[in-house]
């Protein structure tokens, strides 16, 4: 029981961190029609930018400062205009296959430019364990869940509570009304590119302690965040949390009671299964669509 | 007749390769409900959307109060008091009613939106009932009132409105060309709509214009439009040219 309670924390803390990239790739998706297959890299980049403020003396705060700022320029605002303005207009498949090529080419860039071995990365959190009531829960994946957490709330928060959100919205479910009551559709399209950066480089912080940062650190977390995303509901937020929290519980689960080797399947197997018997997602409707 | 509000000289538009306008010009009375009658394709939503920019215009000229306001982003026309209604469904399904009048206002200070917002509620009592509901739960012609509220929120003196009876019944279409109507007799209001429904859109309006082929064929007062039989079979058979123009050009 408290084997299982502890399972269950640290998968949520691990499905939380899948849960901010496929919020962001479910923004990127309702905004702007992007399907971003660089996803997993929008995280490794800004972990590597985080390295090289450590290695220019940078304490990891003001580091991680840097890595948000670059992330919104390059991997927010340059992203768009240089990859997805061109493309957008020739529908999905092009942009697929143009974050695909980005994904790649980020990969050996960094691996050939800095490094193929994993490098360590300075820890967040207390190591050591705590025993709450009998249940060992380790410090970092409390730390991680609380963080995301706290992320993913304020997220919601901005989205559902602010003007500035609900017009981001409007912009998903209906541009053309949204800009003949004067609202800035290209502006509140460049925000969710820029929230979607920032999210990543808040999701590289925390697992790149645990991980390590590698060249191809990105491409579990972003597969997952795509079937996450895809479990949940493609056209949800909600639905980008739920799959994600359950792709992390249910992977530790299949990695704790069946074996090791399964953890990286169960991803796959709940993807094909919700493809197969609800293809618009756990909570996602056929036609909506919803920040 | 009162003096003209918005003008369209000669305008040339369309989309892409395509010409819809080709030579449209009409003269919009100030504080009147005119309506922009034609078959289907023939441009009259063209005309709303050539001013909001989202047909491009190619040639001639629309001003606002003599002002040239072609090419004008959706934010400075609503400045200038031009607010739209496009045709079909422009709410965002998942917000609410109240949430859904807020983003008319998006261009207001935040204390004038909430006053503007008040008023617009107090007007459409159905609306304020629902206020926290889905706008995706309304009904359908409160669906419309919500648009049409929401475009007051900017107080608008012209208000272009694209279909606003599609898809109700005769009964609220009438409810809705009332609310339309009252706005320019009681509030001075200049509307312009477009309307299928002939019979009770003109009911409603003091004014027609016929548009055929991207030009307007024919301008009018709605009640002799209405009250001529050949015109009115005219319009069911969709074509308006060669029959039409010029002959009722004398009630003009
Ligand atoms: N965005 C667009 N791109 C290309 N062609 C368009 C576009 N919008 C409209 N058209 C074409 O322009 C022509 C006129 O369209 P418009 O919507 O102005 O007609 P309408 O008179 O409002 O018709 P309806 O009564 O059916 O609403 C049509 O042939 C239509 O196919
Ligand atoms: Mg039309």
């Amino acid at each position: 029981m408290a084997d299982l309670v502890q399972l269950l924390v640290s998968g949520c803390a691990t499905g939380a961190v899948y849960a901010l990239a496929a919020m962001g790739f479910v923004l990127l998706w309702q905004t702007s029609g992007t399907i971003n297959f660089a996803q997993g890299e929008f995280v490794m980049l800004p972990a590597f930018a985080m390295l090289a403020g450590l290695a220019l003396g940078l304490p990891l705060p003001l580091a991680f400062l840097a890595s948000l700022v670059v992330a919104a320029l390059v991997l927010g605002a340059a992203f768009k205009r240089v990859v997805v303005d061109p493309l957008v207009r020739a529908g999905v498949l092009p942009l697929v296959v143009a974050t695909l090529g980005l994904s790649l080419a980020a990969k050996h860039a960094v691996r050939v430019g800095f490094s193929a071995e994993a490098q360590p990365f300075p820890q967040i959190f207390p190591e050591g364990v705590w025993n709450v009531l009998g249940v060992r829960v380790s410090a970092a994946d409390v730390g991680t869940l609380l963080v995301a957490g706290a992320l993913l709330a304020a997220l919601h928060l901005f989205i559902t509570r602010t003007l500035f959100g609900r017009s981001m919205q409007a912009c998903a479910q209906n541009p053309d009304a949204a800009r003949v009551l004067g609202i800035d559709v290209a502006g509140m399209i460049l925000a969710t590119f820029v929230i979607n950066a920032l999210l990543a480089a808040c999701a590289a912080l925390l697992v790149t302690p645990v991980w390590f940062a590698r060249f191809d650190m990105g491409e579990a977390i972003g597969l997952k965040a795509f079937f996450a995303a895809i479990i949940g509901g493609f056209n949800q937020m909600r639905g980008a949390l739920l799959g994600g929290i359950l792709l992390g519980v249910l992977e530790n689960l299949a990695a704790a009671y069946l074996s090791a080797q399964y953890k990286d399947g169960v991803a796959l197997a709940l993807f094909v299964l919700v493809i197969l018997f609800r293809p618009e997602g756990l909570l996602g409707r056929a036609e909506e669509r919803k920040v | 007749m009162p003096e003209p509000v918005l003008e369209f000289t000669d305008v040339v538009a369309g989309y892409g390769a395509l010409t819809i306008l080709n030579g449209f010009s009409a003269e919009i009375a100030a504080g009147r409900v005119t309506t922009l009658i034609g078959a289907n394709g023939a441009g009259k939503s063209t005309v709303f959307k050539t001013l909001f920019g989202l047909a491009e215009m190619r040639a001639g000229e629309i001003r606002l109060d003599g002002e040239p306001v072609g090419g004008l982003a959706p934010r400075a026309l609503l400045a200038r008091g031009v607010a739209y209604v496009p045709q079909g469904r422009n709410l965002f399904p998942t917000l609410s009613v109240e949430e859904n009048l807020e983003l008319g206002g998006v261009t207001l200070a935040a204390a004038v939106r909430r006053a503007r917002m008040a008023r617009v509620l107090e007007r459409f009592p159905r609306l304020a009932e629902r206020r926290a509901q889905q706008a995706s739960t309304l009904s359908g012609g409160e669906q419309k009132t919500l648009e049409i509220g929401r475009a007051l929120l900017g107080e608008p003196r012209v208000l272009l409105v694209d279909e606003p009876s599609i898809g109700l019944s005769p009964k609220l279409a009438r409810e809705v060309f009332a609310t339309l109507r009252g706005l320019a007799d009681a509030g001075g209001v200049t509307v312009l709509m477009v309307e299928q429904n002939v019979k009770s859109g003109l009911a409603a309006s003091h004014r027609a214009i016929a548009l055929e082929g991207g030009r307007a064929v024919l301008e009018a007062p709605a009640d002799a439009i209405l009250a001529h039989p050949r015109i009115r079979s005219v319009f069911l058979g969709g074509h308006v040219a060669q029959t039409v123009s010029g002959r009722a050009a004398g009630g003009a």
